[in-house]
């Protein structure tokens, strides 16, 4: 009954029922558990069965070797993977990665290898400033080398190339360094779920280039959106489980000889949460279907900020009242749940929080009814 | 007759438009009250001559006989160009009942009376010491002869001291092992010596409410809708449409749209706090609309709603209240008065709409109440 399956139309309940399997066959949340004890990279079998099963192609248009089934489709995969708090960079890799390839050099033998999952590339395209993000890029590329410093960049891990966005005089390029080259430096930063986001130092790296010019800001623009929709898609998943286990856990803890969800106090809170997740499901879905149905740069973006926002307050809010409804336990490690808590803090964060995309998505919604 | 759920969706929704805009009186768009029938009567006249005081009943008895997917753009149609919620209780109340429930007579008796607002009907349903707790009601009516004899008092009746009837709820068996058995549904005519309309001041200062006391008043058997003592069941089926029908975006809709002319007007959007919280609520609008869109899906494919439905109801009036709380910050220190705050050629009335929100949370089953449905409905909590 709680079950984000039952609102899917049937080739997305299809595809949500295969991941899941996947997923749980591969370790479920043990998985996600037991990586984060080594060392936060992801299981590169486990890339290679979701690129069978299709993930990294369902978004992408037929013509360029995908499943062109969209967004929603990519969608049910992110909430998926956040279920499980899978560790492998699928948002990261389909949302980025293949966004900017198939959409600047579709032609590329890149696209193939990460579409079959047997490369596995991160994206490099944000800068840091006294603010936050860098609105212009200060790092270059000159004479088929790059230098500068790049930010947050995710699924670094166990990546074999790093897709790099730069200035390259009349706009913005689109250029492949390898980790281990001469002239590349990653520092990587741990995050609370075990997961690495890296700054990235470039002095001089010998690079291939993929595009340049107008082309790559408009592509990344486009996969910015893209990705932004797919975290807050993603979290919808962390929060949906994160509400099961807690439900579950307060049928059956006892406390005054009773099961702490038949207190009223309890149950109020826990349909709370329940509301918050439903909006929550339904809003990112809606957005996710609005975006598929538009090519329009300003629509997308402001869609997927409202996602993203919606996301990350329902993802905070559920995970740290779960926490609190489990009680001291919930504070422990052994118990799953904090994993939960981990996971929404990093894709919170990650390309920016409810405040940031509600400021973007009111600034988009004027810009909107001014332009009328 | 016309068959509109033959027409194409969109030809259907322009036909709907284009009436209200050009029929409605600008005069009574977005209006802030509840009206008395007698400020109405011209515009149900002309919905009536049209054949659209009835929506959803089927067109045998003078309804539209729309489906859901139609009826759903009618409401829309209806909210977007503010059209007001008229003396409805007999089109959206009673009169769904007698057509389910009640016998070939009192459909030809009281269905056209309903239709052209020859009774104007209120609903006794809540009773002093039983709001939400419905079944707890203590108004009586004894059969003496060929008439119900009634005693009690029923209380927040809606425009009771603007009708001619009242369809209620009354104890009919007061030995019956539950309290839901042994409820009777009547319809009682308020122009009688045993019924007495007392208004209730509501905190807005206005006069919505009312207290109805029944003195040994008296209504004819026959005016018994369905089976003696099985009226709770009846009376449940209507609550769950209530249920959908105040779970509707539009109430926080308007007052958002009001929100952002008032504040823009103001100049508030130039503090970045305020733009946060204003885009909060925005989206709170905006996402509950996604959810309801789901379940006017559901609607659409004549699917029957489950208990989850009460959730459309908790998130948007208290999504409507936040709204509101906001206007009276944005209007800052002209937050407590009274009447349209004017700034330049707009005029916001910022406490009649804050008034408006408060008893959202608590009429149609208070939200603790539909909480409580969740809970124990759809998340399967114990006890």
């Amino acid at each position: 009954m709680i079950n984000a399956a039952h609102h899917d139309h049937d080739d997305l309940r299809l595809l949500r029922e295969s991941v899941r399997t996947l997923l749980e066959r591969a370790g479920g949340v043990a998985r996600a558990r037991k990586i984060r004890d080594e060392d936060g990279g992801w299981d590169a079998p486990v890339m290679t069965e979701l690129a069978k099963a299709g993930v990294f192609g369902a978004a992408v248009p037929e013509e360029a070797g995908g499943l062109g089934m969209g967004l929603a489709a990519a969608g049910i995969i992110a909430e998926e993977v956040g279920r499980v708090i899978a560790p492998e960079p699928v948002v990261a890799s389909v949302g980025l990665a293949i966004g900017l390839l198939r959409r600047l050099c579709p032609e590329h033998a890149l696209l193939t290898e990460a579409l079959a999952g047997t490369t596995v590339l991160a994206t490099a395209w944000q800068e840091r400033d006294a603010k936050g993000f860098s609105d212009t890029l200060s790092s270059r590329f000159e004479n088929g080398a790059l230098t500068g410093t790049k930010s947050w960049v995710a699924g670094v891990a166990a990546a074999s190339g790093i897709l790099v966005v730069a200035e390259a005089g009349g706009g913005p390029a689109l250029a492949l360094v390898e980790p281990g080259g001469k002239g590349v430096s990653i520092d990587k930063r741990r995050q609370s779920d075990g997961s690495i986001l890296a700054e990235l130092h470039l002095s001089g790296a010998p690079t291939e280039l993929l595009a340049e010019g107008p082309v790559v800001a408009k592509a990344l623009e486009a996969a910015v959106s893209d990705t932004t929709v797919l975290t807050a898609a993603e979290l919808v998943g962390v929060s949906a489980k994160a509400l099961e286990i807690t439900l579950d856990y307060i049928k059956t803890r006892e406390q005054f000889d009773k099961p702490i969800g038949s207190f009223q106090v309890i149950q109020h809170r826990a349909v709370d949460m329940h509301v918050m997740q439903e909006v929550a499901e339904a809003s990112v879905r809606d957005a996710l279907g609005l975006m598929d149905a538009t090519e329009a740069p300003r629509l997308r973006a402001r869609q997927a900020s409202r996602a993203k926002a919606r996301a990350c307050t329902t993802a905070r809010k559920i995970t740290r009242e779960a926490i609190q409804l489990h009680g001291a336990v919930g504070y422990t490690d052994e118990f799953d749940i904090g994993l939960y808590l981990n996971r929404a803090l990093v894709l919170s964060a990650w390309l920016g929080d409810d405040v940031y995309h509600r400021r973007l998505w009111l600034n988009a919604r004027n810009a909107e009814e001014a332009a009328e | 007759m016309i068959d509109y759920n033959a027409m194409s969706d969109a030809d259907f929704r322009r036909q709907v438009r284009q009436f209200f805009e050009t029929e409605y009186p600008e005069e009574l768009r977005n209006l802030s009250h509840r009206p008395k029938f007698a400020e109405i009567e011209h515009w149900h006249r002309k919905l009536h001559a049209k054949g659209w005081v009835a929506p959803a009943w089927p067109a045998e008895f003078g309804g539209m006989g729309l489906n859901a997917a139609k009826l759903l753009f009618f409401y829309e149609e209806q909210q977007r160009w503010g059209v007001v919620r008229g003396r409805d209780m007999g089109v959206q109340m009673v009169g769904p009942l007698i057509i389910k429930f009640g016998t070939d007579a009192q459909k030809a008796y009281w269905l056209p009376r309903i239709l052209s607002c020859e009774d104007i009907w209120c609903q006794g349903y809540s009773e002093p010491g039983a709001g939400s707790d419905l079944a707890n009601l203590r108004t009586n009516a004894v059969i003496e002869g060929n008439e119900f004899v009634i005693n009690g008092q029923k209380i927040w009746t809606t425009m009771a001291h603007d009708s001619t009837h009242i369809f209620m709820l009354v104890r009919t068996d007061p030995k019956a092992p539950k309290k839901q058995q042994g409820i009777s549904f009547i319809l009682v005519p308020m122009d009688q010596p045993g019924v007495e309309v007392r208004t209730i001041t509501t905190l807005a200062g206005e006069t919505e409410f009312c207290e109805v006391f029944f003195d040994d008043a008296r209504t004819p058997c026959e005016n018994l809708v369905g089976e003696l003592n099985k009226g709770w069941t009846m009376a449940k089926s209507l609550l769950s449409f209530e249920r959908v029908f105040i779970g509707a975006p539009n109430l926080a809709q308007n007052a958002l749209g009001q929100l952002e002319t008032y504040a823009r007007g103001a100049g508030r959007f130039d503090d970045p706090v305020f733009c946060d919280r204003f885009a909060e609520v925005a989206l709170d609008v905006e996402d509950h609309a996604a959810l309801y869109a789901r379940f006017a899906d559901q609607l659409k494919r004549s699917e029957p709603l489950g208990a989850d439905v009460s959730m459309l109801k908790i998130w948007v009036t208290e999504t409507f209240q936040k709204i509101t709380e906001l206007m009276i910050e944005a209007a800052g220190p002209d937050g407590g008065t009274l009447g349209p705050l004017q700034v330049g050629n707009v005029g916001l009335d910022v406490l009649a709409v804050f008034y408006k929100a408060r008893p959202t949370t608590i009429y149609g089953g208070s939200n603790e109440i539909q909480r409580n449905i969740l809970s124990k409905a759809v998340l399967g909590l114990p006890g």
